[in-house]
């Protein structure tokens, strides 16, 4: 998982200093910086009941994604940045059409639905996930997405389009209420191009199965598909569940953000993004000390939260304040190793 | 050599004492938010525009003989304005890690290079590290004197500090210099405990960084004025040397006051929150004058609560101070502060004082025997 832009390597231009470069260029335009991606917000609409899809222009530093591809975006809401992953399209003028659900008590989704200014300049990571379309085509195509889940599968579609559809493609959409589906229109229009293409909704609050135990038997023969899964966490592992041992390849790709278990017992997983380690750490002890006992050497200085030297970009998870007692869960925000312990798993930048 | 009395601690007041201030620090982390984010762009806003105003009027007086003078005196004014906010309101500030928790990568401790001769990364082991963890305790902060100037007793007395009045006029105009080759310890060349080829490796960064700060302010922006070279480049060393003179000026006020203490090593053992406060307080002197003393020096006009709360973001402090010296007043612990004359005579003082032999008062504790251990 990628984080947003931090400037931690060295500077493109050794005399030249971003911070001052960044400082005159963004007031001749928003979207000129020495080299960190921005995304502009150019239009908004509404894409269902509760989700919106925003119209951006990413600047020059953004490398592009391919379809089934997540980006970091990032608005400043009360001083601090907010990040959340969202599944864009990227469309033919180079914009990135991104579909947000309000949720509720979810900051950044309300502010992007509803606050959010034409014109506003958001914080943009660049792409990332694994979940793409097989290089070569398989016989059989089987996606299934739960809710938001539809965003990736949207571009995975789009390029399916463009392709002219190799293949059988087998889309199965759940959504709790009808007016929650997005994208109906475009899913019937490239249905009616293409024969091959296959919708399939399931509206739970309507009756419909979820995925555990839906018969699934309308989709045939699913020993030579290829499924690619997306949703929330308990949905991707129900679907693995179900199906892993029973197609010829399986991916799924969850979005849920960790929960935090009120516990202070028992051990995480902490996987150092620099050194390609995984480390298993008990929960309550300070990551520093963890980090030592198990061989890591981070930087370090006075051990007491202080002196800011341990100091560590964390990609994802929450952790606690050893002092304070304060949980963190926001990944642009950098932890202090000595002062902070793992509540969930944890990806450090280390 | 101090003349205030501090109540003498018991262990369990010493608890206490650490456990109002580290509420003092939860409350007002709790406040952090867009406000504050407001605050340190508008100083990073006032470090760029005043940048570059101040060189435009170095220009203006150059080409424009008929104005030279006071575009001249306007132009040095306002650059020697951007380079103390810089270094003192945001990068040292920003350095210190007071504004991570907003996530702009522009404002990160870890990554923040200063507009000054010296690295981030030296002042991030020296300042952060050292300095702040190990506040006025003998052998290990080296910014008792920078190794260059007596100014407490304990420190043991040399013919050369004879000099010190002199030398500490020299340190204080090339006060950037000394910042930037203290972490390299020349001294241990001096002495043997270093080769030569050892402080040309770790001096080369420094040395990078010192080039390119010189090549900005003495060559490139001269140069560019062509024929009229000379006004911006006197210009260009008059701003830096009055950004020198008032960091001097400030940072000595805040330790080397009449009455901030230091320590000896075995101070430090088992040392509690409690107890690592009171030190902080005990070896920190604060300055009076109100919003603009405050924006000027960077905040360290609360050089106290700068040293409780080194990664609370500095505008916070003025309403901090308030508490902590109502917490202080109570524990019957003397709060060090006063307008910039009164503390830097003090200074001055102490560095003429000990430029002679002195001998050291006798060491008074910290806290009630035993030694209270806590947390």
């Amino acid at each position: 998982m990628s984080a947003v832009y931090r400037n931690t390597a060295p500077p493109p231009i050794p005399w030249l200093s971003e911070g001052f470069f960044d400082f005159w260029s963004t007031r001749v335009h928003p979207l000129w910086t020495l080299r960190r991606p921005l995304a502009r917000l150019l239009a908004r609409h509404k894409a269902s009941a509760d989700a919106v899809t925003l119209e951006l222009q990413p600047n020059r530093h953004f490398h592009g994604l391919q379809a089934g591809q997540h980006v970091n975006l990032g608005a400043e809401l009360d001083g601090r940045l907010t990040t959340r992953s969202y599944s864009p399209v990227l469309l033919e003028n180079g914009r990135l059409a991104i579909t947000v659900k309000r949720i509720a008590g979810g900051k950044l989704s309300q502010y992007l639905s509803e606050q959010a200014v034409i014109g506003e300049v958001f914080a943009l990571g660049q792409a990332f996930g694994e979940m793409l379309l097989p290089a070569v085509p398989p016989p059989k195509l089987l996606m299934l997405a739960a809710g938001s889940g539809i965003t990736p599968m949207r571009a995975l579609l789009r390029q399916l389009d463009a392709q002219g559809m190799p293949g059988s493609v087998d889309l199965v959409y759940w959504v709790r209420q009808r007016e929650q589906l997005c994208f109906i229109d475009e899913f019937n229009a490239i249905a009616a191009r293409h024969p091959s293409f296959r919708l399939h909704l399931a509206v739970t609050g309507e009756g419909a199965a979820r995925v555990d135990s839906h018969e699934l038997d309308c989709l045939g023969d699913l020993r030579a598909a290829h499924v690619l899964a997306c949703g929330p966490g308990g949905f991707a592992n129900a679907a693995r569940a179900r199906l892993q041992d029973q197609v010829a390849h399986f991916d799924s790709e969850a979005f849920s953000v960790p929960q935090l278990v009120e516990v202070e017992q028992g051990s995480v997983q902490i996987q150092l993004l620099k050194t390609g380690r995984t480390l298993t750490v008990p929960r309550g002890l300070a990551l520093l000390p963890a980090l030592e006992a198990a061989g890591i050497k981070a930087a370090s200085g006075c051990r007491m939260g202080i002196c800011n030297t341990c100091v560590c970009g964390k990609a994802s998870g929450i952790t606690r304040h050893t002092v304070t007692g304060d949980y963190t869960s926001e990944p642009s925000v950098p932890l202090k190793l000595c002062v902070s312990s793992a509540s969930t798993d944890l990806t450090l930048e280390l | 050599m101090s003349s205030v009395h501090n109540r003498v601690l018991s262990a369990a007041e010493l608890q206490t004492f650490g456990d109002e201030l580290d509420a003092v620090k939860a409350r007002h982390q709790a406040l952090l938010g867009a406000s504050d984010a407001r605050y340190i762009r508008r100083i990073v806003a006032a470090v760029r525009w005043t940048g570059v105003a101040g060189r435009a009027l170095l220009f203006l007086g150059a080409f424009v003989h008929s104005v030279l003078v006071p575009a001249w005196i306007a132009g040095v004014l306002l650059l020697a304005l951007s380079k103390i906010l810089e270094n003192m309101e945001l990068a040292h500030n920003v350095i210190h890690g007071q504004y991570d928790w907003m996530g702009d990568p522009q404002l990160q401790g870890k990554t923040y290079e200063w507009d000054i001769a010296g690295t981030s990364e030296n002042w991030r082991k020296t300042h952060n590290f050292r300095h702040h963890t190990y506040t006025n305790v003998r052998g290990l902060d080296d910014d008792i004197g920078y190794g260059l100037l007596r100014i407490f007793p304990e420190q043991r007395w040399h013919p050369f500090f004879l000099a010190q009045p002199f030398v500490a006029v020299v340190f204080a105009l090339l006060f950037e210099w000394g910042i930037a080759i203290q972490d390299l310890r020349i001294g241990r060349v001096l002495v043997g405990k270093m080769t030569l080829k050892q402080l040309w490796h770790q001096a080369r960064p420094v040395g990078r960084k010192a080039m390119l700060q010189v090549l900005k302010d003495y060559v490139l922006f001269p140069a560019l004025a062509g024929p009229f070279f000379l006004p911006v480049l006197l210009g260009n060393v008059a701003a830096n040397v009055i950004r020198n003179v008032w960091t001097y000026v400030v940072i000595f006020c805040g330790h080397f006051t009449a009455d901030a203490e230091t320590f000896p090593k075995e101070c430090i053992r088992n040392e509690g929150r409690g107890h690592w406060y009171l030190r902080q307080l005990r070896g920190s002197s604060n300055l009076t004058g109100g919003k603009w003393m405050d924006v000027m020096t960077g905040n360290l006009s609360h050089q106290i609560e700068h040293h409780f709360y080194p990664d609370i973001p500095a505008n916070r402090y003025a309403a901090m101070a308030v508490e902590v010296k109502e917490i202080c007043a109570r524990y019957g612990q003397h709060y060090n502060t006063g307008s910039l004359p009164r503390q830097f005579g003090q200074v001055m003082w102490r560095i003429m004082r000990h430029a002679f032999p002195s001998k050291p008062a006798p060491e008074r504790p910290l806290v009630a025997e035993p030694r209270a251990e806590v947390g």
